[in-house]
C-alpha cells in the first residue's frame, strides 16, 4: 500500500512545556487548552538501556517508568504546538532533556500552599535560559497572596510575569496559553535587540543536554546527505 | 477529559529486540515534537509494529504521538522512526527552533483566536 497525495500538509511543529510540582494541575492544564484528548507516553530505560545487559534491562524497566502527558493544538494548517507536561515522578532525569530541547518555553504551576516545589523547575529554566511565566493555580482554601510577595520568596527575575490561573478552565488556561507565548515574544525581541548570544546556552555538566538545536539540524542534515548520498 | 492510556506494558521487551538493543539510533535524537509522515510513493513495511508507525502517518504524527497511539516507549518510537526514515519510508518535518520570532507571532495570533 502507498500513500499518494499531492498537497499532502507538511506542518511545521513547536512545543511548550507545562511544569511545576505534584498535583500542582499540569495534567489538567494541558487537557484544558489541547484539542486532543490528552496522550500519556512513557519512557522506560531508553538511553539508560544502552550497553545494559538482558537481565538487568528488565529490572530496570520496572524500577524507571516515566509518564508524560501532552496535549496538541494546530494553529494553522502549517503549524501545530504540542504542550508537554513534565513528569511528575522523574526528576530532572533523561524526560526533561526529551521535552525542554528546543522548546519556547515553560510555564511553570504553583499551589501556593506548596511554593517550594516549584524551585527545582525554575532553577532548571533559569539555568538554560528557557523563557517562563508563573501561574498561580486557585487551589481552595489557599492563601491569596500579593504576587509581589510570591516574585520575592521565589526570587525571581522582575521581567517574569506572576500571572493568576485555573487549569481547569480552557478559557482562562487558553489565556494563560498566551500570556506564556507573549512573554516569549518578548524575551525573543529583547535578545535580538540585544544581538544577544543564543537563546539557549549550553547547560552546565550536571545536567547534559540529549540535543540543541544545533545539533539536530546537522544531525538532519548529515542523515539527509547519507541518503541522498 | 479522560486520557488516552497507552501503557507500553508486555510489549516492551519484545520492541526492545525489535530495535536490536538500540534505543538510540546513528539518526541521533529526533525531537519528540517532530512530525513524522509517509514518504509519498512508499511502501509499508511489513513488520507490524512498524506497519502501524506508517498507517499513523499518513496524516503527520508527532514522535510523541507514534509513541502513545502505537504504545511503545518514546526512545523506541523513536528508533523505529528514525529506520524508517533511513530508508526512505518516513519523511521527518521540521521542527521551530526556539528563537524563530516569527513562529512565536504566529502562535499567538492562532491562539488568541480561540
Ligand atoms: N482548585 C483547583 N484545583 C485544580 C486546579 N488545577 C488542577 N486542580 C486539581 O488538582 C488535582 C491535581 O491536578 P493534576 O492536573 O492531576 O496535577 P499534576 O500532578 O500537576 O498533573 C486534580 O484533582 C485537579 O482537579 C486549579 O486550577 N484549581
Ligand atoms: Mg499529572
Amino acid at each position: 500500500m502507498a500513500f499518494e497525495s499531492d498537497n499532502k500538509p507538511r506542518p511545521v511543529s513547536a512545543k511548550v512545556v507545562i511544569s511545576g510540582g505534584f498535583g500542582v494541575g499540569k495534567t489538567t492544564f494541558v487537557s484544558a487548552v489541547s484539542e486532543i484528548a490528552p496522550l500519556r507516553t512513557e519512557a522506560k530505560m531508553t538511553s539508560a538501556a544502552a550497553g545494559v545487559d538482558d537481565n538487568q534491562l528488565v529490572q530496570t524497566k520496572t524500577s524507571t517508568t516515566v509518564a508524560m502527558d501532552f496535549g496538541k493544538i494546530t494553529v494553522d494548517e502549517g503549524l501545530v504546538l504540542y504542550v508537554f507536561g513534565t513528569p511528575g515522578q522523574d526528576r530532572f532525569g533523561f524526560m526533561w532533556n526529551d521535552i525542554t530541547a528546543g522548546a519556547l518555553g515553560a510555564l511553570v504551576l504553583v499551589d501556593t500552599r506548596r511554593l517550594d516545589e516549584c524551585f527545582n523547575a525554575i532553577d532548571f529554566f533559569e539555568s538554560r535560559d528557557v523563557p517562563f511565566i508563573i501561574g498561580l493555580n486557585q487551589f481552595d482554601g489557599a492563601p491569596q497572596h500579593d504576587p509581589e510577595d510570591i516574585r520575592e520568596a521565589l526570587d525571581l527575575d522582575p521581567s517574569v510575569p506572576i500571572i493568576r490561573t485555573d487549569a481547569r478552565t480552557s478559557d482562562l488556561a487558553l489565556d494563560t496559553l498566551v500570556q506564556l507565548l507573549s512573554h516569549i515574544l518578548e524575551s525573543l525581541s529583547a535578545a535580538a535587540s540585544k544581538e544577544a548570544a543564543p537563546v539557549h546556552h549550553v547547560p552546565d555538566d550536571r545536567e547534559a543536554p540529549v540535543v540543541t538545536d544545533g545539533m539536530r539540524t546537522a544531525a538532519m542534515s548529515a542523515l539527509a546527505a547519507e541518503r541522498t548520498g | 477529559m479522560s486520557h488516552v492510556d497507552t501503557e507500553a506494558g508486555g510489549s516492551f521487551v519484545r520492541s526492545y529486540l525489535l530495535t536490536g538493543g538500540r534505543t538510540r539510533s546513528d539518526a541521533g535524537d529526533i525531537a519528540i515534537e517532530a512530525m513524522v509522515a509517509a514518504t509519498d510513493g512508499s511502501e509499508m513495511p511489513r513488520d507490524i509494529d512498524l506497519a502501524k508507525i506508517y498507517q499513523l502517518c499518513a496524516e503527520p504524527n508527532s514522535i510523541a504521538e507514534i509513541s502513545a497511539k502505537c504504545s511503545l516507549p518514546l526512545g523506541v518510537a523513536r528508533v523505529l522512526v528514525a529506520d524508517l526514515w533511513g530508508a526512505g519510508t518516513l519523511e521527518i518535518l521540521e521542527t521551530t527552533r526556539s528563537d524563530d520570532i516569527a513562529i512565536v507571532r504566529r502562535l499567538l495570533d492562532g491562539i488568541r483566536k480561540r
